[in-house]
């Protein structure tokens, strides 16, 4: 299958290689956490909900109390593929995810600051077309910026891959099931740090440089467009405030 | 709070839209020049000097945010204020809470912070009220006094080893609330004031707004009377002497919505400001269940920016 | 629920063992750079190999089974990865459900062995549509000394290399009928691997500023992040998994990657060293047994061989550049592995038994090791006993 035009240079769905889907983020999406964002990458549409810090619930689980204890659980809705899924929680991919998106998180939070406390970070996919991983990092990073936990630093995330030799930014489905080369990248955007670094399929070591540091690119775009929605949000509240 | 989804008509919208955009301009520019999110670098004057506190951290030299909100500088200190954090709580601060659990000697509150704060038997008045020392009888007791999923108002005592708060309710303003509503709002709207007991004698209604977000808004209850708490329960007779007037209700509810308006609008709760909603509503002929409808929501915005517009004429007209 | 019991390291350990790695030494007494010992076991059974590397030991056990296909992929088969984190291993593994750290190591070493294709799928295919061959390689952790992704990779890739599928035939009224031939009837054939992955783990100290290779479980323990990188020898990344932990720069993870394809070629080297070894062995164990069979006279054992040896290098010089797997039983075993083993593109241990062949036909072209030569025509009409002993002490 053609998944760059040989004579446009366009993608499957009009795009260009280097060129991401529509972004778009909304701060406050759920009444009851503490913090909430709704983040959408093209299709791909996820929802981040944060409570915390609160009380453990769960005095087995803590392992460090001088530092808050992480709790991270992805999921997919039933409705989000196009088929309708048939074990969509507790699957392996899904624990994996959560596992995933715990350490990047973890690696971000200022745990030591709020001692004998628990964060819980709940992730839901709505619409998946792609990118899922990257969509429920920055829609996390949202939702913490929103319940105002203390964060070293904004973590992005963003895929690329590699088909018919050209290194593509930010896979859909169709180009992420092709087969090819999939590199999803999560940095510490101003300390400009790759924290994750997830990467299957086949790819010679000079082409992986290029891919990865394609991914890495999207990766301070989508940065950029997190921080102006944080920052209106901040000022919009401040300004109801009174 | 966003709880209130509205499904604003056009004409509603726009209206929303320009007086959400006149409290913007009315805004000090220094509050939105401020503001800060995540990693952002925080300019500071002279380096050295500076105390770097709540809400910053020190990246290579530079000052850097680790939260959303606004940059507060006092003298050399420079912090960010938080907006939608969880309480921040401060020695002497009234609080409302919700018992969770009653564990040896002390009962487990949750207020809106990290971790549950305790109140302990000793901090309490016996109702007998006498001074005395704590039996273990008293101890087995203790359900008697407060049960699970009680509202109790008290005032911070001071913090534990652990971070966790240390309450006490040793006087006779404090105590368990009863026949009223519980509210919750985010903590940055309710500032710290002197008064945070509000008698509102022309509701016969106690406004009771805790520093932690929780506000209480309930029938008056005389303080005083607490001896009686005891023998209220047996008696159905007593029960029914008890029965809170319609009236009253109704002025709750009333007051209640007008807290939800105002929380789901972002705007600072005063006292002042929950009544005159109130009497907004009052006058507009508007039913309390239409309080939480589109068309108040929009006018209680309309109203708020005109009167902070007008608060500023004042203070630049004074000048 | 997994961190219950964990070991935690005292403020002591984990100050003395990041202070030693400033100085680029670590407890053990290893270079930052360097692996434990890798020792590779295998079992009695085809497909089953023990790996330890220093104090961790995995254990991996290939099997196969027939199964439907996929809808979507009808005739290639299936490969799938279980593994088994048993109690024995370590205080904080939990019976019962896989937890967090089972699922991400199962998950990696499948993603660095099924999507980078080490092991051709298309060939398990015997009817397409209804019949391909399911394999299932379960790793038991059965020592957790750190580190284990690496070793539970090791044990994957010679478990998979040792294992040998059997021998199934197409047949029936309508050509759909398969039948097994148990591996006593006809020998089992190997699996046809394009490339070993391995997997090389870089454990992150100090903000991302120390790396070190092959962490032991009082590093894992300390550690700020890990990285763990799937190379073949060819220099191709299969896989790479960094989940969070410490943020380093991009230009560090590249360095780790070109360290690691130098460290994957050494343990490459090394796997196909002990496969093949093993391999011989076994084969060897298999010649042993014919002594019975085959007629003590001097003369006909070496046209027997000759003609044999020859056919097989004719058929040899014809099979290995066509890659069929259906191969018809010989009489003698021993050039039939020989062909076995020279089929496997990966394999090169044909040694033992093309070292015989010199001797009947000079000029051919052989993989012997060294000049084995005989010395005069005399030696190479020796009796066949002898010339096993032979065989024997060149092994």
């Amino acid at each position: 299958m053609e998944y760059v035009n040989p004579l446009t240079g366009f993608r499957v769905d009009g795009r260009r290689p280097n060129e991401m889907r529509q972004l778009k983020a909304e701060v406050g999406v759920v009444a009851r956490a503490d913090g909430s964002a709704l983040f959408e990458m093209g299709n791909t549409r996820v929802i981040a909900a944060v409570y915390g810090p609160r009380e453990v619930q769960n005095k087995g689980q803590q392992v460090n109390s001088k530092e808050a204890l992480v709790r991270c659980e992805y999921r997919m809705a039933d409705f989000s593929t196009g088929d309708r899924r048939r074990k969509p929680k507790g699957d392996r991919r899904s624990t994996e995810i959560s596992l995933v998106i715990r350490q990047t998180m973890e690696a971000s939070i200022l745990t030591h600051l709020m001692p004998h406390s628990q964060i819980d970070i709940f992730v839901q996919v709505l619409q998946a077309d792609g990118g899922t991983r990257s969509a429920c990092i920055n829609a996390a990073t949202l939702a913490l910026a929103d319940a105002g936990i203390p964060m070293r630093d904004i973590v992005t995330s963003c895929s690329s891959g590699y088909l018919c030799s050209t290194p593509l930014l930010d896979l859909n489905y169709i180009e992420d099931s092709a087969g090819g080369p999939d590199v999803t990248v999560g940095i510490l955007a101003k300390m400009d740090k790759v924290t994750l670094l997830q990467m299957d399929a086949k790819l010679p070591m000079d082409t992986f440089e290029t891919v990865m540091e394609l991914a890495i690119e999207g990766c301070k775009a989508i940065a950029n467009y997190i921080r102006e929605v944080l920052l209106e949000n901040t000022k919009r509240l401040e300004c109801q405030r009174g | 709070m966003r709880d209130l989804q509205h499904s604003l008509n056009q004409t509603q919208r726009v209206r929303l839209d320009a007086a959400l955009n006149e409290l913007q301009t009315i805004a000090p520019s220094g509050a939105s020049a401020a503001a800060v999110t995540v990693a952002d670098t925080i300019p500071v004057n002279d380096e050295d000097n500076i105390l770097k506190g709540h809400g910053t951290s020190d990246q290579d030299g530079e000052v850097v945010a680790t939260l959303c909100g606004v940059v507060e500088r006092v003298n050399k200190l420079v912090y960010v204020r938080t907006l939608r954090a969880r309480y921040k709580p401060e020695v002497g601060d009234i609080i409302v809470g919700r018992v969770i659990e009653i564990a040896p000697k002390r009962w487990r509150l949750e207020i809106n912070f990290s971790q549950d704060a305790v109140l302990m038997l000793s901090s309490m008045n016996l109702p007998d009220g006498i001074q005395r020392r704590r039996t273990a009888v008293d101890e087995l007791n203790m359900r008697s006094i407060f049960e699970e999923n009680d509202v109790i108002c008290a005032e911070v005592r001071g913090f534990q080893h652990d971070g966790s708060l240390h309450l006490q309710a040793r006087s006779q303003k404090y105590g368990k609330l009863e026949r009223g509503q519980l509210l919750t709002v985010h903590a940055y709207l309710v500032k710290r004031r002197k008064q945070h007991f509000h008698h509102l004698e022309q509701y016969d209604v106690d406004l009771i707004l805790g520093c932690n977000g929780f506000i209480w808004v309930g029938e008056h209850v005389v303080v005083g009377e607490n001896t009686n708490m005891m023998e209220d329960k047996p008696s159905l007779s007593a029960e029914v002497e008890n029965f809170t007037p319609l009236e009253t209700r109704k002025h709750i509810c009333r007051l209640a919505n007008a807290v939800r308006v105002l929380s789901a609008l972002g705007f600072t709760l005063t006292v002042e400001l929950i009544i005159e909603t109130a009497e907004a509503s009052i006058s507009s002929n508007v039913e309390i269940n239409d309080m939480l409808g589109a068309e108040f929501y929009v006018q209680t915005a309309e109203r708020e920016a005109k009167r902070r517009a007008d608060l500023l004429k004042k203070k630049s007209g004074g000048r | 629920m997994e961190h219950q019991q964990r070991w935690r390291p005292t403020v002591n350990e984990r100050e003395f063992i990041e202070r030693a790695l400033q100085s680029d030494l670590r407890v053990d007494g290893r270079r930052p750079f360097d692996f434990r010992r890798l020792k590779i076991l295998f079992g009695r059974e085809d497909g089953s190999a023990e790996v330890q590397l220093g104090d961790t030991r995995v254990m991996g056990y290939a099997t196969a089974q027939l199964v439907q296909p996929y809808k979507d992929r009808p005739n290639e088969g299936s490969l799938a990865i279980f593994t088994e984190f048993s109690p024995m291993a370590d205080p904080a593994f939990e019976p019962g459900r896989p937890g967090e750290s089972a699922i991400e190591l199962g998950r990696v070493i499948d993603r660095g062995l099924r999507e980078s294709r080490a092991v051709d799928m298309e060939s398990l295919c015997v009817v397409a549509g209804k019949h391909v061959w399911s394999i299932r390689v379960d790793l038991h952790i059965l020592d957790n000394g750190g580190n284990l992704i690496d070793a539970a990779n090791i044990a994957a890739l010679a478990a998979l290399s040792t294992f040998r599928r059997p021998e199934c035939t197409v047949g029936g009224e309508d050509g759909q009928q398969v039948t097994i031939h148990d591996p006593e009837v006809r020998d089992p054939l190997p699996l046809t691997i394009h490339h070993l992955p391995i997997a090389v783990t870089f454990a992150y100290f100090g903000e991302g500023n120390i790396m070190v290779i092959d962490p032991t479980y009082k590093e894992e323990a300390v550690m700020g992040g890990r990285m763990t990188a799937t190379i073949n020898s060819n220099g191709d990344v299969c896989a790479i998994q960094k989940a969070g932990g410490e943020g380093v720069m991009s230009s560090v993870i590249m360095q780790c990657l070109r360290i690691a394809s130098v460290k994957a070629a050494d343990i490459t080297s090394k796997i196909k060293n002990e496969v093949s070894t093993y391999t011989s062995a076994k084969a060897l164990q298999k010649v042993k047994r014919l002594p019975a069979t085959v007629p003590q006279k001097d003369n006909v054992p070496d046209v027997a061989m000759k003609e044999s040896t020859d056919g097989a290098l004719e058929r040899q010089s014809t099979k290995a550049s066509s890659d069929v797997r259906q191969i018809s039983k010989e009489p003698l075993s021993i050039v039939k592995d020989n062909k076995q083993e020279d089929v496997e593109p990966m394999s090169t241990e044909c040694n033992p038994e093309v070292k015989s062949k010199p001797r009947f036909t000079v000029g051919e072209p052989d993989e012997t090791q060294g000049a084995i030569s005989p010395k005069s025509l005399k030696d190479a009409v020796k009796p066949k006993h002898k010339r096993k002993k032979k065989q024997h002490n060149k092994n």
